[in-house]
């Protein structure tokens, strides 16, 4: 059984957002390209069976391992083989060769699933990959989407040697992760999560997704003030010890504030505001007159008893 | 008498539920030409019912009642009868029946004008209104009547207080024509020339099939309004006018045209000749006061032409080029129009000099906001608004006739089965 402990290797794991989005999308794409729903549909359950559900999907990950850094860089997919239990072992050797020839420094540090937890099973794919590299880490995305949840559903496994009842195991320990950008990767993920439409050139669309952003920054700002705020209630109620350490952090945040009260501000936040609702003004009377023209044009062609016979003009 | 006595007692019984005042409904309409075949005979009954919880069988009985023409005496005693029948009857017992309240109140006002005195009509007309109307959306044949009185008794307040709402529905086009008209005098009257241009432009941009008199007189109130407040006047009249109205307007108010080609050219004394020369079509139109505020109006149009030439001026150079008699008199207009808002200056009275200076808003303050929040809440529902009317236009089985027409005949290149013309 997959334990929650903390591993106590002291290597510090580094994601690249790519190796993430590389995962989510083999699984998406895997999951639209099946024809049929599959049978074992609640795979959701950790099931203690060896065959793994249908909608996991396997792969590989690489990267660099720098003294205690372990840095994830890439990943590539690859296929689960039921009867044997374990990953397709030629396929990923010659995918090793390439990936070698294009990126030198690259070495496979270990693999990746889909799935709410580890399981038993998985723990045979890690010992086969253990020949490789004697360290693997296991790296689990979780594809249910979750709407409450605020962090990303993706966890780090390590193998250690623990000894339970006296056999020793290998057992997958949790490891913390953070996530690691190139300047490239930051540009193209930004532009993944505001989805702009193709034509994105166009002023219009720029305005609406830049408002649309800032409008979602300050919904989320909103809503953590408020569990603040609710929080310093109780506290001040008596419901909740007082933390004395986070009443500090809230009463220096408290501080920062007037900084922007001050007069230059209020005439150029009031002047921007206003731009905006006029912007808005303008483009709801621009509606309107379409509206309204269209409208007359179709009256006078109904009702005006002498319309002009006009209309389009013989080539 | 029996079937009179039978008839009151019908009502006093029946107007509680609903249900029953239907009923009694049926009933009266039955009894109709009975009732007015003994129309001298139905006042002391009216004393017997209580116009509140009656209101359906006292305006049948007061319509009986009016039916015959009155002379003063009757008169004198039926408008009491009548102004506190509307002040107190039940707005939906009335609506039941709709023509008949119109008609006694057209009747009251007829009795109020007999009388000469019109300010007895403008309260109970206004209620009368509020009462007959589905909401405030909804204009009656009520609401002419009740501006014509305000006019005839010179309330022009209580007649701007009707005018502010908008109208969305619109019961008989004569209606919209009379409201629009009267409503614009009555703007005139109280100096909201905005108002009354807006007023005025929708008479004479209504839909109509024929020219009608009432369109040709806001017209010419039109076109002097439109030089008072605008400083010009455009002799094109928008697409949406109706094309009876586009071609004929024009030749009945010819004197008018020339006055505002005279007016454009700038020169008072021309303007002012004209006047002279023309003043009985004027008089006769009784327009001729509107005139002369027009002509008066031309100063102010020419000094706001200064203030796009000059930066500062002595109230000497003013008086010379508007042709004013003084710098005094050019003081004196300057700070009104100071006052009103429609130039922005500063008098130096040391050495006679204005300074003009720009628009000092500067869209920073909170109050702007608000305006213009409240300005996109109100177009945002003129917006649905349109949207529904527009769809409601596009499935008009009219419309869709002669837009198929049309489209038959041109598309030469597409040869899709369009039937020739939609039977519907």
């Amino acid at each position: 059984m997959a334990s929650s402990s903390t591993s106590s290797s002291g290597l510090t794991f580094k994601l690249h957002p790519l190796v993430i989005v590389n995962i989510s999308d083999h699984y998406t794409r895997v999951k639209s390209q099946m024809q049929q729903p599959s049978s074992n549909s609640n795979s959701n359950s950790s099931s203690n069976s060896n065959s793994n559900s249908n909608d996991s999907v396997y792969g590989c990950v690489i990267g660099v391992q720098r003294g205690r850094t372990v840095e994830i860089f890439n990943s590539f997919e690859l296929l689960y083989d039921e009867s044997t239990h374990s990953l397709d072992r030629t396929f990923l050797e010659k995918k090793q060769e390439l990936y070698k020839k294009v990126f030198p420094h690259f070495y496979i540090l270990g693999w990746y699933s889909t799935g709410t937890d580890a399981h038993e099973s998985d723990m045979l794919i890690h010992k086969a990959l253990m020949d490789i590299n004697e360290s693997p880490v296991y790296v689990l995305l979780n594809p249910s989407i979750n709407h409450a949840q605020k962090d990303l559903p993706v966890t780090i496994y390590e193998s250690e040697m623990h000894v339970i009842d006296g056999n020793p195991q290998l057992i997958f320990v949790r490891s913390s992760y953070t996530i690691e950008t190139v300047e490239a990767e930051r540009i193209s993920v930004d532009h993944v999560a505001h989805l702009k439409p193709s034509d994105g050139g166009s002023a219009a669309t720029q305005l609406a997704a830049h408002l649309t952003g800032i409008h979602s920054a300050i919904k989320m700002l909103n809503s953590r003030i408020r569990v603040l705020h609710h929080y310093l209630l109780a506290m001040q109620k008596g419901d909740i010890p007082c933390e004395n350490a986070l009443l500090r952090q809230v009463s220096s945040l408290l501080r920062r504030l007037p900084a922007i009260e001050s007069e230059k501000f209020q005439d150029d936040f009031l002047m921007e505001y206003n731009d905006t609702l006029l912007i808005t003004y303008l483009a709801m009377f621009t509606n309107c007159s379409s509206t309204m023209n269209e409208l007359v044009d179709k009256f006078n062609t109904a009702y005006d008893r002498h319309s002009r016979r006009g209309g389009r003009t013989a080539f | 008498m029996n079937s009179l006595e039978g008839v009151v007692v019908q009502i006093q019984g029946l107007s509680s539920s609903a249900g029953d005042i239907s009923r009694l409904h049926v009933i009266l309409k039955q009894a109709e030409e009975s009732l007015r075949s003994e129309s001298t005979r139905l006042s002391p009954i009216l004393n017997q019912l209580d116009p509140s919880n009656h209101s359906l069988g006292y305006l049948y009985i007061l319509e009986a009642c009016t039916s015959a023409p009155v002379s003063k005496e009757q008169a004198a005693m039926l408008v009491p009868y009548i102004a506190r029948f509307i002040s107190y009857c039940a707005p939906e017992q009335i609506r039941l029946a709709p023509e008949k309240f119109i008609a006694v109140c057209k009747r009251f006002k007829d009795q109020v004008m007999l009388l000469g005195t019109p300010m007895r009509g403008v309260a109970p007309l206004q209620a009368a209104v509020r009462k007959l109307q589905n909401s405030s959306e909804h204009l009656t044949t009520l609401h002419p009547e009740f501006l014509l009185l305000c006019l005839l008794a010179k309330c022009y307040k209580t007649g701007l207080s009707i005018l502010e709402e908008d109208i969305f529905e619109v019961d008989q086009p004569r209606d919209l024509f009379l409201y629009c008209y009267y409503g614009g005098m009555i703007c005139i009257g109280q100096k909201h020339f905005r108002k009354a241009l807006e007023l005025l432009h929708n008479v004479v941009t209504a839909p109509m099939s024929s020219i009608n008199a009432i369109a040709v007189e806001a017209y010419k109130k039109y076109i002097l309004v439109s030089l008072i407040h605008n400083g010009q006047f455009s002799t094109s009249l928008p697409k949406y006018t109706s094309s009876a109205a586009q071609r004929n307007l024009k030749n009945h108010c010819q004197p008018y045209i020339e006055l505002a080609n005279s007016y454009s050219t700038g020169k008072i004394a021309e303007l002012e000749q004209y006047v002279r020369t023309n003043g009985e079509k004027f008089e006769s139109d009784n327009n001729l006061g509107l005139v002369k505020q027009a002509v008066s109006s031309m100063y102010k149009r020419n000094i706001q032409r200064l203030t796009q030439t000059y930066l500062t001026l002595s109230l000497q150079d003013i008086a010379n080029t508007v042709q004013l008699n003084s710098p005094k008199e050019a003081e004196m207009h300057v700070l009104q129009m100071i006052q009103d808002g429609e130039i922005f200056a500063t008098i130096n009275q040391k050495d006679g000099m204005v300074r003009f200076l720009e628009d000092p808003e500067q869209y920073k303050s909170c109050e702007m906001i608000e305006r213009i929040d409240s300005s996109i809440q109100r177009i945002m529902s003129l917006s649905r608004k349109l949207t529904t009317m527009e769809e409601q236009m596009s499935c008009d089985p009219q419309y869709l006739a002669k837009a198929g027409r049309e489209r038959q005949r041109f598309d030469f290149d597409d040869f899709d089965t369009v039937p020739q013309k939609f039977n519907i």
